[in-house]
């Protein structure tokens, strides 16, 4: 059985190029126009992934992407344009997947698409615990961290930094969400905590810090642990 | 009292001024009453002259001469045999009474009159001087609202009042005033009319204050209204002309420099917006012509091309639609921060970071590794909005990678309370005549040439300037320029033991 994608964009020619390219994939592609037709394609025919235009003429899409976590966990892809910062990152807080930014390419757009279903139903399938690339090897399991083989000592915060992306390798991880998840809810504007971390979770893991090649910023989002 | 009043003595009211003759008098006749058995009548006539002159210096004419005339029968009813009569007996006393009588009535005139003509010259001296004064401080003034603040002290200072001033500003109605209506149709009447009304003008004398027009017929700015106003006060009335001209003429220059200004910064904006316009059209021209190029190509002769071509064609169209996309994105953001309506969306950040995101997008771009980056660790973080940085680094990079082969440096370092960012290239560099101008926002007004770099250096610029930091550009020794950012690094966040 195909996928099922549910592109929500008001601009006919993206929506037209959306589909086509998804098509070729092979994928099974339905569209809406408006937050409100994606409300009523997700009730009657659910999809396994959801590309979400920012700027519809019906809302700002933040109230559809808390509505669908209530029942399902399908990734949601938010594509913004430059201006929309402030809104993307409200969107990836309240439980959206990653983004895209316009304009974008076809590549990937369909490289987000496979990171964002490889993590389908995290909560019900084994999450992730293992995570390998390159001279990069992390078990969160055994708690072990390696460079090149040798095993690296963390410190317990950098560690549980280091796992919340691998949990969600390959996605971006908003400075909220890893705030809340490693230090706490009410830790959520001390970002300088983050990048202190951040910097000695860089100069322990990537071979040169200032152009890394695992611990990648999302600058003015976020991170995201590279996959590929 | 006030220093520049016109208003006789009313702190000296009459009652005060008989009470004072009357004491004077009954002083000078119980001092000579008690001298009497020492002194001749000789001294006790000298001692009522004296009470004459104190009287003529102090009070004024008409009782000044009351003194005059008490103080003669005093001395003739009390001292002049015979005694406790008005007689007198011997005609030697009686000439030398009527003698000084006499004196007593020049010398009170005569001191009365001195007395007028000093308070008089006195205040026309503080009058010049108010004059004076304020002229100077109506020099600095910029707004009519400083005019009317100075103009209602200084009218305040001169006339106990109450005093009125109204400017005809930004359409203020004088109906909204909260003056009475009586007031309100002197002030409204005098400036139809632009002539001064009130007591001694000949126009509606039966007013009990004057009303003076600011400025003339076909440039009415206002109107005052000065009380107490005396018919006979003709000095009064011309010192009020006086301030009332002086507060018109600041008045009109404030206005007329207010709209110079306006002028020329509209003329500065539409000169702006013309040559902006003309020049993102220019840059927008050339690269659409390349994608309509391409792509009609591709649609039409698809068949006969050869796969090499038509991958050309495409690689063309994707990287001239990625340049459309920096071109507007630049554009928009040095509209939103030069309208100032955009706030910074500053949190702490790494620069560290934001070099390291820049870095691996831009190598798409740069295959052969030109850029090579030098960022100690370590460095301190700073309050910036990241994606406004990010686009600095990019855009200063982007450039370097377009108009120069080789080697590209892009170096990061701190220096006491700022953080040092250098690009550098070897390009053909930069004039010195030019370092300024290439960081302003499309002053090219020709439309041909090479499409224009300079937005993406006027953003980067925007963006330093707007973190309280700058940008500027040298040339190298050796050739080449280098773009050296200053950015202020704030106090750090507080070094907390971290959970």
């Amino acid at each position: 059985m195909s996928l099922k994608v549910l592109v929500v964009e008001d601009d006919r020619e993206i929506r037209a190029l959306m589909q086509s390219s998804l098509s070729v994939e092979g994928m099974e592609v339905q569209t809406a126009v408006s937050l409100s037709e994606a409300r009523a394609l997700l009730q009657h025919k659910p999809p396994d992934v959801v590309v979400l235009d920012l700027g519809l003429p019906d809302g700002d899409g933040a109230d559809l992407v808390r509505e669908l976590r209530k029942q399902r966990a399908t990734p949601v892809i938010v594509v913004s344009a430059r201006h929309q910062e402030a809104q993307k990152i409200a969107l990836l807080d309240a439980g959206a997947d990653d983004y895209l930014t316009k304009p974008f390419s076809v590549g990937e757009l369909l490289a987000r698409i496979r990171v964002a279903l490889r993590h389908r139903g995290t909560s019900l399938a084994a999450a992730v615990t293992c995570h390998e690339l390159e001279d990069l090897r992390v078990d969160l399991a055994a708690h072990r961290v390696e460079r090149d083989g040798v095993a690296l000592h963390l410190t317990p915060t950098a560690f549980n930094l280091l796992a919340r992306l691998v949990r969600s390798v390959g996605r971006v991880v908003t400075h909220r969400q890893l705030l809340t998840d490693v230090w706490g809810a009410e830790f959520v504007d001390h970002t300088h905590y983050l990048r202190l971390y951040m910097a000695q979770l860089r100069a322990k893991i990537e071979r040169d810090p200032a152009e890394p090649r695992h611990l990648l910023t999302e600058t003015g989002v976020g991170y995201r642990l590279a996959d590929v | 009292m006030d220093d520049a009043s016109n208003s006789s003595t009313p702190d000296n009211p009459p009652v005060r001024g008989w009470v004072t003759v009357a004491l004077l008098l009954l002083a000078a006749t119980l001092a000579n009453a008690v001298l009497e058995p020492y002194v001749s009548i000789t001294s006790q006539a000298m001692l009522y002259v004296l009470v004459i002159v104190i009287a003529a210096y102090r009070l004024d004419w008409v009782q000044s001469a009351v003194c005059a005339v008490g103080a003669v029968t005093s001395l003739n009813f009390f001292f002049v045999p015979p005694r406790w009569t008005f007689e007198v007996e011997n005609r030697e006393h009686l000439i030398a009474l009527a003698v000084m009588l006499v004196v007593a009535l020049v010398i009170s005139h005569l001191a009365s009159s001195v007395r007028r003509e000093s308070v008089h010259a006195a205040l026309s001296e503080r009058r010049a001087r108010q004059l004076q004064a304020l002229a100077t401080r109506l020099a600095n003034v910029t707004t009519p609202a400083e005019v009317l603040d100075l103009g209602q002290q200084a009218l305040d200072k001169a006339f106990a009042g109450p005093n009125m001033l109204f400017l005809t500003l930004d359409g203020t109605d004088l109906a909204t005033t909260e003056w009475n209506s009586k007031i309100q149709d002197g002030l409204r009447c005098c400036m139809n009319e632009s002539a001064v009304l009130g007591p001694g003008t000949g126009r509606w004398p039966g007013l009990n204050a004057w009303y003076l027009p600011l400025g003339e017929k076909k440039h009415m700015l206002g109107a005052a209204c000065v009380q107490p106003a005396l018919a006979s006060d003709n000095d009064g009335r011309e010192h009020a002309q006086a301030l009332i001209a002086l507060l018109a003429q600041a008045v009109r220059r404030v206005r007329l420099s207010a709209k110079v200004q306006a002028a020329q910064i509209e003329a500065q904006r539409q000169h702006l917006q013309g040559t902006f316009l003309a020049a993102v059209s220019h840059d927008l021209r050339t690269p659409l012509a390349a994608i309509v190029g391409a792509a009609s190509s591709l649609q039409t002769q698809n068949e006969k091309l050869s796969p090499d071509e038509r991958h050309r064609l495409l690689g063309s169209i994707v990287s001239e639609a990625t340049y459309l996309s920096t071109l507007t994105e630049n554009t928009l953001q040095l509209v939103r921060l030069n309208s100032s309506a955009q706030t910074l969306r500053r949190d702490w950040e790494s620069v560290e970071e934001i070099v390291g995101a820049v870095l691996t997008r831009i190598r798409q771009r740069d295959p052969g590794r030109r850029i090579k980056s030098k960022v100690p660790p370590g460095l301190p973080l700073i309050k910036a909005d990241p994606v406004l940085l990010a686009q600095l680094i990019s855009n200063l990079l982007d450039n370097a990678l377009t108009y120069s082969q080789g080697e590209i440096e892009l170096s990061v370092g701190v220096r006491e309370q700022s953080l040092d960012m250098a690009v550098k290239d070897r390009g053909p560099g930069i004039d010195e005549a030019e370092q300024e101008l290439i960081f302003e926002p499309y002053r090219r007004g020709d439309q041909s040439g090479p499409r224009g770099a300079g937005l993406g250096l006027a953003l980067c610029r925007a963006i330093a300037v707007a973190h309280g930091g700058s940008l500027i550009v040298r040339r190298r020794t050796g050739g080449g320029s280098n773009f050296m950012v200053t950015l202020p690094i704030d106090e750090q966040p507080p070094e907390q033991e971290l959970p």
